[in-house]
């Protein structure tokens, strides 16, 4: 919402309903009057600094090496099917970590998925690494939407202790839940993390695109063309392949292979003093995982046929059949 | 107890450990997590995640009001609009020097400020067997492509065949309009209307012909995990394209002891 907008809006309500208004504007004010008691502004202040510093306020800090160290008691997220892998392989749930970002797109949208969430992974991590995990588990994506031009990437999963294991400097981050950790595990595979990759571009076509030259051709006929636009093709094609090899690169750092779960992309037509110019857009979202390519999997498979799942999901809605 | 359950290099990540400087096992794809394993299953490796783009305009044509009858200058741009981001996506896949292509989505988008032109996107893995293992090139030595999952994919090299080719049909069609007469001496009857009925009809064969024909071109033995989509895309509402879609197999050398051998149980869970 931009200001004008909020403007109009402030002034729409005052004339439709001025004593609802008026209370309102008196609770906002009351509001202002009454001040943060002061350990609310300690708090404040400590979380502040510990933004600015990478680090943990040292209230969080205590309160997760206290979990970390059972004096409090554990949180775990996820299916409770999880709790059995406590016994089975030693996976013991610490607590709950999270991280976020709330962020503003000051020149680009893109650019800021890529900040944001890593901003947010590398606080995640920061929890993770004070509780002396191995990894993250069953790790929540979320984004909450700013009114203007801004976002918040927030993440949430479990830490967890691996027995026998000493704590990880980087713990393992991965958006699976720990019944399928360990069966990934058993794979020889681990997923490490979240890969991002984030590109956009954008072209102005001084003559005109291929479409509009042959419209200028050809000025009757070329709307009743079949044709392809290829600069337009081969500029998306490449907007959408630098952000792939971006994505492969943000693995590189993690040492490992990206198993991208969201891709979005996104091509704009804008009118400029120039002419015709487009914006084009991709992000690709995935969990890195990390393996031995020449290690085969191990695991003995036997295919089945479920009696009680469907085997090709024919279940259309009601309304569609009748 | 742990580092006997799991693999060695497995814990080492744990340890937090990482296998940097190493260019082995980086890759992208859109696979899920439990595709990449059956696909590792299958003994192949994803290389990476291909795309192919086209934006293309489509030409105009008017069906006559009352007549059913195939729009070919739309049909065309389809067909041909796909193929070309295909065969872009299959040339990636090359360059990788992939043996195949899995999970192929081939989307098709309008563009917001023109409604004649539309997106075509074909994206998929590149994978090659992991020790290089001959005979699972397609058609003309060229990487095999196929919308299979990872799950279908290996169970389909279970069943002795292999995939050749990704083939599609597309038929772009016009559905007539009836005459006032015609509707005026249908009300109160329960009658069909053969000449819908008989549009459908004739767009979904034209349709799953064409497709077939081009899996014979590719020498195929047959097609797996069809799809037929009906779409709309913004044109006028007796406009419909039927479009076929589906992954050319051959059967390889062993295949009828490979069968032999699958002998698929029947489970019933009890948990839900």
């Amino acid at each position: 919402m931009s200001l004008w907008d909020k403007i109009q809006k402030g002034l729409h309500e005052v004339t439709e309903d001025l004593e609802k208004t008026v209370a309102n504007v008196a609770n906002q004010v009351g509001a202002v009057n009454v001040a943060p008691s002061a350990a609310a502004q300690q708090r404040a202040a400590e979380w502040q600094m510990a933004l600015q510093q990478r680090r943990l306020p040292s209230f969080v800090q205590e309160r997760l090496r206290a979990t970390a160290a059972g004096q409090r008691p554990w949180i775990q997220s996820g299916p409770v099917a999880a709790l059995l892998m406590e016994r089975s392989h030693g996976i013991h749930p610490l607590g709950m970590v999270g991280g976020n970002c709330w962020y503003h797109f000051g020149f680009s949208w893109t650019q800021g998925h890529y900040d944001g969430w890593h901003q947010a992974i590398d606080r995640l991590r920061l929890e993770a690494v004070a509780m002396g995990a191995n990894a993250v588990l069953n790790v929540d994506m979320r984004v909450r939407h700013g009114e203007g031009e801004d976002m918040d990437y927030a993440l949430m999963g479990t830490a967890v202790r691996i027995q026998d294991l000493p704590p990880a400097w980087e713990p393992a981050v991965a958006t699976v839940s720990s019944l399928e950790f360990v069966r990934l595990l058993e794979e020889g595979v681990v997923p490490v993390g979240i890969a991002i990759g984030a590109e956009y571009d954008w072209y102005q076509p001084w003559g005109g695109t291929m479409l509009n030259q042959a419209n200028q051709a050809a000025p009757f006929a070329a709307r009743y063309w079949n044709m392809e636009i290829p600069d337009l093709s081969s500029f998306q094609e490449n907007v959408r392949r630098r952000a792939l090899y971006n994505l492969r690169e943000d693995g590189r750092k993690l040492g490992a292979g990206v198993l991208a779960h969201t891709q979005y992309s996104q091509m704009f037509r804008v009118n400029n003093e120039q002419g015709e110019g487009f914006l084009c857009r991709h992000i690709a979202i995935g969990t890195a995982v990390s393996y031995e390519p020449s290690r085969a999997p191990q695991h003995e498979l036997l295919p089945t046929v479920s009696l009680g799942g469907p085997l090709r999901s024919f279940r259309p809605h009601r309304k569609d059949l009748l | 107890m742990t580092e006997e359950v799991i693999a060695p290099h497995a814990v080492e990540r744990l340890k937090g450990l990482r296998s940097q400087g190493s260019h082995e096992g980086i890759f992208t794809s859109d696979l899920s997590v439990n595709e990449f394993v059956m696909v590792r299953k299958a003994e192949f490796e994803p290389l990476g995640l291909v795309v192919g783009s086209c934006i293309y305009h489509m030409g105009i044509q008017y069906g006559s009001w009352n007549q059913n009858m195939e729009m070919d200058v739309l049909s065309q741009a389809m067909y041909q609009a796909r193929e070309l981001a295909m065969s872009r996506m299959e040339q990636e896949a090359i360059i990788l020097q992939a043996d195949g292509v899995v999970g192929v989505r081939l989307e098709v988008k309008r563009m917001d400020w023109d409604q004649d032109i539309l997106e075509f996107m074909a994206i998929g893995t590149a994978i090659a067997h992991r020790s290089g293992a001959p005979g699972f090139k397609g058609v003309g030595g060229k990487p095999f492509t196929s919308d299979l999952s990872g799950q279908d994919f290996w169970m389909l090299l279970e069943a002795g065949y292999r995939p050749m080719e990704m083939v599609m049909g597309s038929c772009v069609y016009h559905v007539a309009h009836q005459g006032v007469l015609r509707s005026m001496g249908n009300i109160g009857r329960n009658t069909e209307l053969e000449q819908f009925t008989q549009a459908m009809y004739d767009a979904r064969e034209l349709a799953m012909e064409r497709m077939q024909q081009e899996a014979a071109d590719a020498q195929a033995d047959g097609i797996t995990g069809v799809q037929l989509h009906e779409g709309s895309h913004n044109w006028k509402p007796h406009v419909i394209e039927f479009f076929a879609v589906g992954t050319a197999v051959k059967a390889m050398e062993d295949a009828d002891t490979r069968v032999d051998a699958l002998r698929p149980q029947l489970v019933l869970p009890v948990n839900d």
